[in-house]
């Protein structure tokens, strides 16, 4: 199964709304979906795990994916970091 | 896609009806605001409390075609929401043994990504797994 994986510096800090979008987007994929910040893992799909990572500015976030759609995935959830840490939440 | 499929609802009832209120409002914005998220909380009075009739408008204004998942914030709630559930049939309406807030929180994000009503419930339980640090 095709693995694939990004890193984003968060310009941020990972709130409860970004890590909904994030939980609801990578649910629409097959794949598996992992968040790492620093030392702490978590399931994409699951809204807390993603909040329980205390993701903040200026860390380095990477995701994941190992699935068919792993590809997609990950650039899926690159994209709303990306955009949904700009505003917080 | 082009038509979106029905999400599962979800009902909290709670004491109280701010807290119910309050728990409502974060669970639909965390989730995108994409699921009926209905809050059940106090007496008719306004009081601190349950009411069964409360609890049933909730359960009615939540069901989208998907089901209901129905939160409780605190064992004696569950009584209320039983007995009011006695009446139902058929598994449309489902009552979590969860925490209150992350349970709503896990159960409404996982509604939002279409997930069935077993699906929703399982997230909602598995909040107990979660660790805050």
């Amino acid at each position: 199964m095709p693995a694939s994986s990004e890193t984003i510096t968060l310009s941020g800090d990972l709130h409860a709304r970004p890590a909904g979008a994030l939980a609801v987007a990578a649910a629409r994929f097959a794949a598996a979906v992992s968040v790492t910040a620093g030392a702490k893992t978590a399931d994409a799909k699951s809204v807390l795990g993603v909040m329980g990572l205390g993701a903040t500015s200026g860390q380095e976030v990477t995701v994941a994916a190992d699935g068919p759609d792993a590809e997609e995935a990950v650039a899926a959830l690159i994209a709303i970091l990306s955009a949904a840490t700009r505003v917080g939440g | 896609m082009s038509q979106v499929a029905p999400r599962v609802g979800i009902v909290l009832v709670s004491h109280s009806a701010r807290l119910a209120e309050g728990a409502a409002d974060l669970a639909s914005q965390v989730s995108g605001g994409t699921v009926r998220v209905l809050a059940a909380g106090g007496t008719g009075d306004g009081g601190l409390g349950t009411s069964a009739e409360k609890i049933a408008e909730a359960v009615a204004g939540a069901e989208a075609g998907a089901g209901v998942l129905v939160l409780p914030d605190l064992g004696s709630a569950v009584l209320t929401v039983r007995a009011m559930l006695e009446d139902q049939s058929g598994g449309r309406v489902v009552l979590a043994d969860a925490p209150f807030v992350e349970g709503a929180v896990a159960a409404t994000v996982t509604a939002a990504a279409g997930a069935d009503l077993k699906a929703v419930a399982r997230a909602a339980e598995e909040a107990w797994h979660a660790r805050k640090l």
